[in-house]
């Protein structure tokens, strides 16, 4: 079943594939630090949304589509219109790509993420693999 | 661009000579100038350590000014590691230092009968006996000729022992661990008797409109802060990407032939940050500081220069070595012996392959065991190959000239006779290309594919876009024709390939600072030129399109790791 981008049950989906990821687990099994995904609007996409994805030891605790009123902190948070990410979960833009390139804005400890590249590509291989309603 | 210091040290004289305006305008500056003036000198018959080879410092157009790292300096002369034309730069301080003391490039001709090392203070040119200083290390040196000078502040780019001992990848090493390290630029010094040149000046570089280069380079000031690509260099420097380098496959391992090796985690530069940083050290006007100063206390060292990414690679993964400390120290030995740590560290890799596949064994060595994974023994190698002693003799020859000995040229991973650096062209495809192609040898500095497909240096007014790393197709491959070019201009001004603050931007400074009138067109054009111009002379030189490949067992694929899809 095709689940809706952005949604809480698609995030929920991302939280589910990298539990039962073994390269996942594998690649950060030492990470600690959640996320916050902010999907901007663009032509395609006319709201703002917010996903969290706790994410601590090479798995993920909780993942959900948070109210903006309501933001929980977290360690990272990584915006982009709704178009770039629908580039990076197809496969069409590299997330490291779109970083330096400034298409997706990462704010948080860099030095940190550096050391953790392949745990950021396997939770992209991980969206990708959601079958999505864009 | 306008004087040239024309040294003579056969003769011990000097001359200021005029560089031609409209040569200048052509071929802007640093390797570019350099290869138009060297070209009718750099001949077949001359002999890279002979007298007659000549050797050139040059800057750029911007060095010295405000622009951030733009403070590079190219040194050029036939290369006796490749044989073709030779290029190397380095940073730190020594170009700013050569323009303030009334200069912007010098050419070295002949050779002294004696040690000696020669002084540039304010337009004064003065030689002096080397006697005491040869032997010393590359550090010794410096410190040594400042206080003969009595001043700090003087600039010093100097050979160490195995620029004297014309091994073939002698670096010339200035502000202490920064170093013009490729193509053997510091045998050539060491074959004309010269330890060291040494800069210090109270000039300023003159400016065509400085207003309006006051207001471009607060422009590039701007988008340095905006740029997360010199963000993590001055997080982690140059070795903060080794874990990004590992995931995609571009960091090397097992002399090119393993695919996948976990162990490259433990040389991650941020280890090296947190266990063993000091502090980060810039060049010039860099707000990028991308330099780091480190200490091993396994080595009982307190201050290394370095490692930069290159030099883990070379000496970490590419050996199959994962012990950080002893890849420090091996950087820090080759940084006092005066070593290109790419050549070294290449050639004792591909050492270890040999003896892996029983084609060397220790009595070839003079009982030496040289296995991967042993960095002791790679320490003791460079120490050999440094001083010519033993084993060493071949290894200071390079990859291509000891593979040759032993019958086996194929299994040597260099292009032109020299080594390939640490990216791997199966990661990135684009470099398959520029190895191929550069005409330095295989060199990651003469169009920067790993990069603009990374995303850390697009130009895309000029078509350089970032793409896809495994592409195959002929739009690829004119990307890679522009960033050459694009980068032989940039190799031309002396600017650092980490400055990437859009084409337009440097062409308004150029513009500003020289009163030049470049279009981007123009400019492209100009690097065009240069590129085409090195390349002339290596065909001068014997080189042909046969030269223009990199080794069959660079092309083989793996089942594993992040070139698999290669």
């Amino acid at each position: 079943m095709a689940h809706k981008f952005p949604s809480d049950e698609w995030v929920k989906a991302v939280r589910e594939l990298l539990n039962n990821s073994d390269s996942y687990q594998r690649s950060a099994k030492d990470w600690e630090g959640d996320f916050i995904f902010v999907v901007e609007p663009d032509e395609e996409y006319a709201d703002t949304a917010y996903l969290h994805l706790e994410l601590y030891h090479g798995s993920s605790p909780g993942a959900a589509m948070v109210d903006p009123d309501n933001l929980p902190e977290t360690e990272y948070t990584l915006n982009a219109p709704f178009s770039t990410w629908r580039k990076v979960i197809d496969g069409k833009l590299d997330p490291i790509q779109g970083m330096m390139t400034g298409q997706l804005k990462l704010k948080g400890n860099l030095m940190k993420i550096m050391r953790y590249p392949k745990a950021a590509q396997e939770i992209v291989a991980c969206c990708a693999k959601i079958p999505t309603d864009w | 661009m306008e004087k040239l210091l024309v040294i003579d040290l056969t003769e011990k004289s000097y001359k200021v000579e005029n560089i031609d305006p409209e040569m200048a305008r052509g071929y802007i500056g640093g390797s570019g100038l350099s290869a138009r003036l060297l070209y009718d000198r750099i001949k077949l018959d001359i002999d890279p350590l002979g007298p007659e080879n000549p050797l050139m410092f040059m800057t750029g157009p911007l060095v010295g000014t405000s622009m951030p790292s733009a403070g590079r300096c190219a040194v050029s002369a036939r290369s006796p590691l490749t044989g073709f034309w030779g290029e190397s730069n380095t940073g730190g301080f020594i170009g700013p230092e050569m323009r303030f003391a009334g200069f912007d490039g010098v050419l070295i001709n002949g050779r002294a009968d004696k040690p000696c090392w020669v002084s540039v203070l304010d337009n004064k040119v003065k030689f002096h006996d080397a006697a005491p200083l040869w032997g010393q290390d590359t550090y010794q040196t410096q410190d040594s000729i400042k206080e003969i000078l009595a001043d700090p502040k003087a600039r010093v780019a100097c050979i160490g022992p195995a620029g004297e001992n014309l091994v073939k990848m002698a670096a010339i090493v200035n502000d202490h661990g920064r170093a013009a390290g490729r193509t053997g630029m510091g045998a050539v010094m060491g074959s004309k008797n010269l330890k060291a040149i040494a800069f210090r000046g109270s000039g300023k570089v003159h400016l065509a409109d400085p207003a309006g280069y006051k207001e471009v380079v607060g422009e590039i000031l701007q988008t340095v802060k905006d740029d997360l690509s010199a963000q993590a260099f001055q997080l982690a420097g140059t070795s903060g990407y080794v874990d990004m380098a590992t995931m995609f496959g571009d960091m090397p391992a097992g002399y090119y032939q393993v695919g996948e090796w976990e162990e490259s985690s433990n040389l991650s530069g941020i280890l090296l940050a947190e266990e063993h940083l000091i502090r980060g050290t810039s060049c010039y006007r860099c707000p990028i500081v991308c330099g780091r100063e480190t200490r091993t206390v396994k080595y009982k060292v307190d201050k290394v220069d370095g490692p930069e990414y290159e030099t883990i690679a070379s000496f970490g993964s590419l050996a199959l070595v994962d012990d950080l400390e002893g890849v420090i120290y091996a950087g820090h030995l080759c940084n006092v012996y005066g070593l290109d740590t790419i050549s070294t560290g290449s050639t004792i890799a591909m050492v270890c392959d040999l003896f892996d596949k029983g084609i060397l064994d220790a009595e070839q060595t003079g009982g030496l065991e040289i296995r991967f994974g042993d960095v002791e023994m790679s320490h003791r190698l460079i120490e050999m190959t440094a001083k010519r002693e033993g084993f060493g003799k071949l290894i200071a020859e390079g990859s291509a000239a000891l593979a040759a000995h032993y019958g086996v040229p194929e299994m040597a991973a260099t292009v032109r006779n020299l080594e390939i650096p640490m990216h791997d062209a199966r990661s990135f495809s684009g470099m398959a290309p520029v190895y191929a192609l550069s005409p330095r040898g295989a060199c990651h500095l003469q169009g920067d594919m790993y990069g603009v497909d990374l995303g850390m240096a697009p130009a895309t007014e000029l078509g350089i876009h970032p793409g896809e790393r495994f592409e195959n197709s002929l739009e690829k491959g004119q990307t890679t024709a522009r960033s050459q070019s694009w980068r032989s201009v940039y190799n031309a001004l002396t600017v650092c390939h980490f400055m990437n603050p859009g084409a337009s931007k440097i062409q308004r400074a150029l513009n500003a600072a020289t009163g030049w009138d470049y279009s981007l067109d123009e400019l492209m054009l100009s690097g065009k030129r240069i590129f085409s111009l090195k390349r002339i002379i290596n065909h001068n030189l014997g080189s042909t399109i046969e030269d223009d490949r990199l080794p069959e067992f660079m092309l083989k694929g793996f089942s594993t790791g992040g070139y698999a899809r290669f």
